[in-house]
C-alpha cells in the first residue's frame, strides 16, 4: 500500500513537470514613445477560446503604505483576491476607493486593518488616502490568471500559459488611449516564448501635490 | 507593522527666502520710498492629529527670522504658534473643505517701536477641483499690538503699530506636471496701516497716531498710522525637486488707499527654498 502511494505520488510530480514544462510563455516588452521602457505596466493575456482555469480561491495579497504611499504603486490581483492594507507609517491612514470596480472605505487606522477587502469584479481600482491627499495607488483586478507586470526594464514574462491563441492588453496608469485599442492576438507554441511589445504614448503624470509650497493658504 | 501607531503625525519644515520689498516705508512719494532685500528663515514644527478621517487639528510653533540689508532697524525675531482645526466634507480629494485659524506671536525688532505682539484668525473654504486645480477663499482678522510708540505731537498717540484689520482673500494654484505649479493670490483688507515719510499735511490729517522711526536711518522721516484699503495681486511659480523640497519665486503687489487721497504702492518679490520633512 504505502509502495503503491510512493507510485502514485511520483507520477503525479512527473506529470506537472512535464505539464508545466509543455506550457510557454510570452516575453512582452512596454516602450513610451521616446522609445524609454515603462514600468508599472500590466499585460494580460486571455485565452482566445475565453476558456479561463481560475482557481477556486486566489491567495491573499497585499498592497502596503510606506512613507504616506501605497506600495507597490500599481499591483495586480486575480478576480477574486482578497487584499490586505497594512499600514506601516507611524501615522493614521483612512483608505479608500471610488472606482465601479470596488468601491470601499477602510476607516481611519494603524497597523493591520481587521478584514481584507475582496476584489470580486475585474477593472482598475484607483486608491486613496483621505488624511494625506497626494497618496495614490491602482490595484488592476485581472479576469485572467495569466498576467504580469513591467519592471524597471520595461519588460515582463507571463510564464506557465498552456500553448493556444490569447488575446493580449496592456494598461498603464499614465496611458492616453482605452486599455481595449491595445489587444493583439498571439499564438503561443512551446517551442519559444513569444514576444510582444507595446509603444505607448503616456500622459504626463499630475498627482495632487505634496511638495511644499510657501505662502498658500490651505496647507495642512 | 509601525512600533508606535499614533493619531498624530510631527511636522517640521523649513523655508529660506531672499525678498526685495521696493517700498518699505510704504510712503506715497518717491523721495522716502526705501526698498531692501532681507533675508528670511521661517522653521515650523508640530504635530497634525487626524481627529476622525474628516476633521485634523495642526498644532505648530513658529520662528521667524528677518535680515535686512541696509534697514537694520527692521532685523526681526519671532515666535509664536499656530492652530488650524479642518473639516472635510466628504472623502477623497475633491472633497471640500473648512478651516479655522488661529496665530499669535512676539515679533521683537531692532527699532523697538515696532516690538509687539500679534495675533490673527481665518475662516477658510476651499476645494480641490482636479488633481492638478484647487482654490482656497477666506476671511482675516488681524491685530498686532505695538505699545511702544512715544507720542511726538501732544494729543496724538504714538502708537503707530497698534494696528488692527479685517481681510477677505482667494489663492488658485494649477500644477502644470508634477514638477512645476503656478499660482494666483489676492485679497482686500482694510483697517490700519502704517506709513512712513515725511511730515505733511494730508498724512498728519489721516493719521490717528504719529511717532518717530529709527528704523531708516534719517530723522526726516516719521512713522503714522492711517486708516487704509489694501488690495494685493501676486503670483507664484514654484519648482519642486523632490517630495519634500521646492523653490519657488513669488511676486506681490499692492496698492493701498487712505484718507487725503493718499495712495502707496509696493511690490515684494523673492526666491523661497521650501523643505518639508
Amino acid at each position: 500500500m504505502r509502495k503503491s502511494g510512493w507510485f502514485v505520488g511520483l507520477a503525479l510530480a512527473i506529470w506537472v513537470g512535464i505539464a508545466r514544462a509543455q506550457n510557454a510563455e510570452i516575453v512582452a516588452t512596454v516602450t513610451d514613445q521616446q522609445g524609454k521602457p515603462v514600468s508599472d505596466a500590466v499585460i494580460v493575456a486571455v485565452p482566445s477560446d475565453g476558456n479561463l482555469r481560475l482557481p477556486s480561491r486566489p491567495p491573499e495579497n497585499v498592497v502596503d503604505q510606506v512613507d504616506k504611499q501605497f506600495m507597490p504603486n500599481v499591483q495586480v490581483v486575480l478576480v477574486g483576491t482578497p487584499v490586505t492594507f497594512p499600514n506601516n507609517d507611524n501615522v493614521r491612514h483612512q483608505v479608500y476607493s471610488f472606482s465601479p470596480a470596488k468601491r470601499f472605505e477602510l476607516p481611519l487606522y494603524a497597523g493591520m486593518p481587521a478584514q481584507p477587502i475582496l476584489f470580486d469584479k475585474p477593472g482598475v481600482v484607483v486608491l486613496g488616502c483621505n488624511i494625506h491627499d497626494w497618496m495614490v495607488g491602482f490595484i488592476y483586478v485581472s479576469e485572467s490568471p495569466y498576467f504580469a507586470k513591467t519592471g524597471p526594464d520595461g519588460k515582463a514574462t507571463l510564464t506557465d500559459l498552456p500553448p493556444r491563441a490569447y488575446i493580449l492588453r496592456v494598461w498603464h496608469p499614465q496611458m492616453d488611449v482605452a486599455e481595449e485599442t491595445t489587444r493583439k492576438t498571439v499564438e503561443v507554441t512551446r517551442t519559444r516564448p513569444a514576444d510582444v511589445g507595446w509603444t505607448l504614448k503616456l500622459k504626463p503624470e499630475v498627482r495632487v501635490r505634496r511638495a511644499p509650497v510657501p505662502d498658500r493658504a490651505g496647507r495642512y | 507593522m509601525a512600533s508606535t501607531p499614533s493619531s498624530a503625525e510631527w511636522l517640521f519644515d523649513v523655508d529660506v527666502s531672499a525678498t526685495y520689498d521696493s517700498n518699505l516705508t510704504r510712503a506715497p512719494s518717491a523721495p522716502d520710498i526705501r526698498p531692501d532685500w532681507a533675508t528670511t528663515f521661517d522653521a515650523n514644527t508640530g504635530q497634525f492629529i487626524a481627529l476622525t478621517g474628516n476633521d485634523g487639528l495642526t498644532l505648530t510653533l513658529n520662528a521667524r527670522g528677518e535680515l535686512y540689508d541696509r534697514y537694520n532697524g527692521l532685523n526681526v525675531v519671532a515666535i509664536g504658534a499656530t492652530a488650524v482645526y479642518r473639516h472635510k466634507f466628504g472623502l477623497g480629494w475633491a472633497a471640500p473643505w473648512a478651516a479655522l485659524a488661529a496665530n499669535g506671536s512676539y515679533d521683537d525688532y531692532r527699532s523697538d517701536v515696532r516690538t509687539g505682539a500679534r495675533f490673527g484668525l481665518r475662516a477658510e473654504l476651499g476645494q480641490r477641483f482636479t488633481e492638478s486645480f484647487d482654490v482656497v477663499a477666506g476671511v482675516a482678522y488681524d491685530r498686532r499690538y505695538g505699545p511702544h510708540g512715544e507720542a511726538v505731537v501732544p494729543g496724538i498717540s504714538g502708537k503707530v503699530f497698534d494696528l488692527t484689520g479685517q481681510s477677505a482673500y482667494f489663492s488658485v494654484g494649477y500644477a502644470i506636471n508634477d514638477a512645476w505649479l503656478v499660482g494666483v493670490d489676492g485679497s482686500i483688507r482694510r483697517g490700519d496701516v502704517e506709513s512712513t515719510s515725511q511730515q505733511g499735511l494730508a498724512v498728519f490729517l489721516a493719521s490717528s497716531a504719529i511717532a518717530e522711526d529709527p528704523a531708516f536711518n534719517d530723522p526726516e522721516l516719521y512713522a503714522y498710522r492711517l486708516r487704509g484699503t489694501t488690495s494685493t495681486l501676486g503670483a507664484t511659480l514654484s519648482w519642486a525637486f523632490s517630495d519634500r523640497s521646492s523653490l519657488n519665486l513669488h511676486y506681490r503687489y499692492a496698492l493701498t488707499h487712505s484718507p487725503q487721497d493718499l495712495e502707496y504702492r509696493s511690490y515684494n518679490t523673492g526666491l523661497v527654498f521650501a523643505y518639508r520633512f
